[in-house]
């Protein structure tokens, strides 16, 4: 075993661990910290396979803002935990159902039964590179170029998202008071001031 | 490639065990450890907590969070684009121009729709 393998085993290892902390503890601000740990590992192992900008990303967006966003929330909303726990026993039978689903994709996919992607040569071994090696501009390459029809459409998707973000969450109130400097600066006296002439009132 | 990661491989490790060693140092070791009642209550400024530090939140906080982050994706795509910029040439600027453009169009709209305003 190399060095290389050890690395991938002891944060395969942490990936598992974190994840099941995700899902194991009952604060939710712990689960949120479980969460950041396994993308860190995974991050770690998207390293491992050379993928290094994939892998910072990851950090990058995920973890730092992300996580973070999440974790203000987390903290801050007042989630009632006694109550979250009471469906447990209810929402069971579709969760065990979805893990079932998801565990036999697995299984067919990597395991003995099913196609028999593993054999494929293209995917048996990567290709270790030298120091010299950036992985990000082999990236940009393509991605700017060859694939620059998926480019444009994550755009699109990302123009989605901001539409949706606002058609979804964006409230007017209606009974909010605020002020407009140009109208206060342009406003005029006789807009304000009006003079009114009136007779001097006679002594009795 | 994967040479150039052992500094940061060394970094975690180094910064790992010096968390273990000052927390278990400090936490069980060395520290006197003598909880009461008072010492382990809520402390705010001498009197008892007002109310529970979780509360409801405007929707429009999340809605700046999720602007931030597809701007931060945005970003995200600009920096392999800036590596490689001499090597793709007047197509690369063509396609982020394009990338660009859509982005640029929903920041207009979130603009002009106020979803950047706090009131």
């Amino acid at each position: 075993m190399t060095f290389i393998d050890l690395n991938f085993y002891f944060f395969s290892a942490l990936l598992l661990a974190a994840a099941l902390g995700v899902i194991a503890s009952k604060n939710p601000v712990h689960s949120a910290l479980w969460l950041v740990l396994s993308f860190f590992s995974c991050a770690a192992l998207w390293l491992l396979l050379e993928a290094e900008f994939l892998g910072i990303v990851l950090v990058l967006v995920y973890v730092g803002a992300v996580m973070v966003l999440f974790l203000f929330v987390v903290m801050m909303l007042d989630i009632n935990i006694e109550e979250m726990r009471k469906g447990f026993v209810r929402y069971l039978p579709i969760g065990a159902l979805v893990a079932l689903i998801l565990a036999a994709q697995m299984i067919w996919v990597v395991g003995p039964i099913g196609p028999d992607i593993l054999d494929d040569e293209s995917l048996k071994q990567a290709v270790r590179h030298g120091a010299d090696y950036s992985n990000t501009k082999e990236l940009g390459r393509v991605l700017y170029t060859e694939y620059v029809l998926p480019f444009e459409i994550a755009s699109i998707i990302l123009l989605v998202a901001i539409v949706a973000a606002i058609s979804l969450t964006l409230r007017r109130r209606k009974n909010t008071k605020y002020q407009t400097p140009s109208k206060q600066i342009q406003v005029k006296r006789d807009d304000r001031l009006r003079i009114v002439k009136m007779d001097a009132e006679a002594k009795e | 490639m994967l040479e150039n990661y052992l500094p940061v491989l060394i970094f975690m490790a180094v910064g790992l065990i010096v968390g273990f060693v000052l927390l278990t140092m400090g936490g069980f070791m060395l520290a006197p450890h003598k909880p009461d009642e008072a010492k382990n209550s809520p402390f705010e400024c001498g009197f008892e907590a007002f109310e529970d530090s979780r509360m409801k939140f405007d929707v429009r906080y999340y809605l700046v969070a999720i602007l931030f982050i597809i701007f931060d994706l945005e970003i995200a795509f600009l920096v392999p684009w800036a590596i490689v910029l001499e090597d793709i040439g007047l197509f690369g600027v063509l396609s982020m121009g394009i990338f660009l453009g859509v982005l640029v169009i929903g920041f207009i709209y979130e603009w002009k729709k106020g979803a950047l305003e706090w009131e």
